[in-house]
């Protein structure tokens, strides 16, 4: 792996950070300009990485033309990856789709990333920390094996990529602040504003969190207000985040003391399932 | 002296591997609890649907792929992003408070996908959230145990609910719609008498712990589409009384034995299954001599949910039985029971016995307006 690349990484989760503490101090205005940044700054380095590719894939690969070509599973890769980060929580390939479709050009579907888990952990086996980044599956919180249904990144701390019992909420309510302050971020924008398959997906979310929609008995879709989805769903994620937190966090601790490095990435072998309860 | 109960329901079945009970074969329990030839057939394992088919009766039973993968991505959208739509209907209808979001997946345990295994891992939640050490309010595909007739049978809800208060709800998530309210009723009840069986095994299981009934609610919750999308809606159906019946039922089981003594001795459904063709090597008239030898309580509903109906049916008709009418007309004719017995009453060819004449007269009377009908309609073309 190349220094700029590792110098871009590290700014990128500088920026994320700065972001996140932004927007959880109200500041919407900078955390939109630190987004912008951020934007830039992964942008170099998709850049980068097709140049360090020996064989860099079209942006739109036709999907049958070569599937033995290694490249042509790079931007599959790559989208989830783009999804994911948007997302910030560990997410089912189905969703990962939809924030795909709402945001990102290019094609992705549900059975590329059925296929893609596979490669991942066959890629990290063969030569570790050859990527720069991994899509491993989601940890379960008590017995630490992989969730299948759920694909995080490798960058992500192991609090982020365990799932405890409250946590398909915590993340579903973090997802729909992530997706409603880019819904937000593309209406603030010069260009057309949000796609309707954005409006779409951030209507799917918004149904389902208390006082989220707007009132007005004649709301219509359009009518959705990204701060409102916001508010209503930091309303509702500080009621789960203390026992979330604490759940991942032990859960963590005791990952990171019993399993090796590749068992903290794609989760501890399921015939330890015995031995742990036993424990227990 | 004839064989104990288990080896003559084995000598029923043969030589094919025993079929467990599952929820629906537990409904026809409660279905149909007086047809003898299935509560055998059940009791014994026996694979009905490839009985039927090789008596000539292949039920178009089983699942359309398009309604069951329909079911599935119902089930599945329901459940997507962390229960998101579930909550939803779940905190409109039982009211659930809001920290109440706990999801425990028991589709698995860590890979391991064994009936055994779930099965333990089950209680060991579900009794964690009873006795109040656990923090589960959703359990997504617990697997249940229940013991039927000395069988086991595992049992897989699509959700089992837990309401801070202390009562577990069966929630079962079917694709058929709610319209304004209102469901197929056919299909709300057979939704139901599969959850009662969920019902009555989540309910032996807390009792091993010393948990009373009361824990487990007898209201199902029924999450299915609203009207015509595809959005769900959840609706409470009052269970009570097919839990009851049911229970009566699996009690009942036991006289199984009173059953298989009424058989001649010999009697088998086996289909001597040939091991490399897989295809049944027993002569069709000899399983239909068998199966005639043991006698069926036809019902119209049959064909909802029995994989013998066909064959029944048939059956019912070669007899001209008045159960092929449906259980209305059966009430009516009470005391008769041939179609042929019906018509020469009220033609006044056969002479009704004492307690038939009644019935006689009815059908005499009924004979005769029928006639006068046709024969004015007939006067007036």
């Amino acid at each position: 792996m190349s220094d700029p690349l590792d110098a871009l990484e590290k700014s990128i989760s500088t920026l994320r950070r700065a972001i996140r503490d932004a927007s959880a101090a109200g500041d919407t205005e900078r955390a939109s300009e630190l987004r912008a940044q951020l934007r830039r700054a992964e942008r170099a380095w998709d850049a980068l990485l097709d140049a360090d590719e020996p064989a860099p894939a079209p942006p739109r690969p036709a999907p049958e033309a070569a599937p033995a070509a290694r490249g042509a599973q790079l931007p599959a890769r790559e989208h989830v990856h783009r999804a994911l980060m948007l997302l910030g929580t560990p997410a089912a390939p189905k969703l990962i789709v939809g924030v795909h479709e709402a945001f990102f050009p290019g094609e992705l579907s549900a059975s590329k990333l059925s296929s893609l888990r596979r490669d991942e952990e066959r890629s990290y086996r063969s030569s570790p920390g050859a990527r720069p980044y991994y899509l491993p599956p989601a940890l379960a919180h008590d017995l630490l094996t992989p969730v299948r249904a759920l694909v995080t990144i490798s960058t992500w701390t192991l609090e982020q990529r365990i799932i405890g019992p409250h946590s398909p909420r915590v993340d579903f309510l973090t997802g729909a602040i992530r997706i409603a302050e880019a819904v937000h971020t593309a209406a603030q924008s010069a260009g057309n504003g949000p796609s309707p398959e954005a409006l779409r997906l951030l209507w799917r979310f918004a149904v389902n969190i208390p006082d989220a929609m707007p009132k007005s008995a004649s709301g219509h879709e359009s009518a959705l207000d990204p701060e409102q989805v916001i508010e209503a769903a930091r309303a509702e994620l500080d009621v789960h985040a203390d026992a979330d937190r604490a759940v991942r966090a032990e859960a963590s601790r005791r990952a990171r003391k019993s399993l090796s490095d590749d068992q903290q990435l794609f989760g501890a072998p399921s015939q330890g399932v015995t031995y742990l309860r036993a424990r227990a | 002296m004839k064989a104990p109960v288990d080896d003559r329901l084995a000598a029923l079945r043969g030589s094919a591997k025993r079929r467990p009970y599952n929820a629906r074969s537990l409904a026809a329990l409660e279905n149909n609890p007086r047809c003898t030839l299935r509560a055998l057939l059940d009791a014994s394992g026996s694979d009905k649907a490839a009985i039927a088919e090789h008596a000539g009766y292949p039920s178009p039973f089983g699942q359309s792929a398009f309604a069951f993968a329909r079911g599935n991505a119902f089930e599945a959208m329901v459940k997507d992003n962390g229960c998101a739509e579930l909550l939803r209907v779940l905190r409109e209808t039982l009211k659930l408070t809001l920290p109440e979001v706990a999801y425990l997946d028991l589709n698995d345990v860590g890979g391991d996908g064994s009936n055994e295994t779930r099965r333990d891992r089950t209680a060991e939640v579900l009794l964690q959230a009873a006795q109040g050490t656990g923090d589960g309010t959703l359990f997504d595909h617990p697997m249940l145990y229940l013991e039927v007739g000395g069988q086991e049978a595992f049992l897989e809800p699509d959700l089992v609910a837990f309401r801070i208060d202390g009562r577990f709800y069966i929630v079962e998530i079917k694709s058929f719609p709610i319209i304004d309210g209102q469901a197929d009723p056919a299909q709300v009840r057979s939704a139901t008498t599969q959850a009662c069986a969920y019902v009555i095994a989540l309910r032996a299981l807390l009792e091993e712990a010393g948990i009373g009934p009361e824990a487990v609610s007898d209201t199902v919750v029924l999450v299915a589409p609203k009207d015509f999308t595809n959005r769900p809606t959840a609706a409470f159906v009052d269970a009570r009384k097919q839990v009851s019946a049911l229970t009566r039922q699996l009690a009942r089981l036991e006289r199984i034995s009173d059953l298989v003594d009424l058989l001649p001795e010999g009697l088998t459904f086996d289909l001597d299954i040939d091991k490399d063709d897989k295809r049944p090597r027993r002569p069709a008239e000899e399983l239909a001599e068998a199966l005639e030898q043991v006698p069926a309580t036809y019902r119209p509903d049959c064909l909802n949910h029995c994989e013998m109906a066909y064959y029944c049916r048939a059956r019912a008709r070669a007899e001209a039985s008045l159960d092929v009418l449906g259980p209305a007309v059966r009430e009516q004719l009470g005391g008769i029971d041939t179609v042929t017995m019906a018509l020469g009453l009220a033609r006044g060819q056969l002479t009704p016995t004492a307690d038939q004449s009644d019935m006689a007269a009815a059908l005499r009377h009924a004979a005769r307006l029928r006639a006068e009908l046709t024969g004015e309609v007939g006067g007036a073309a």
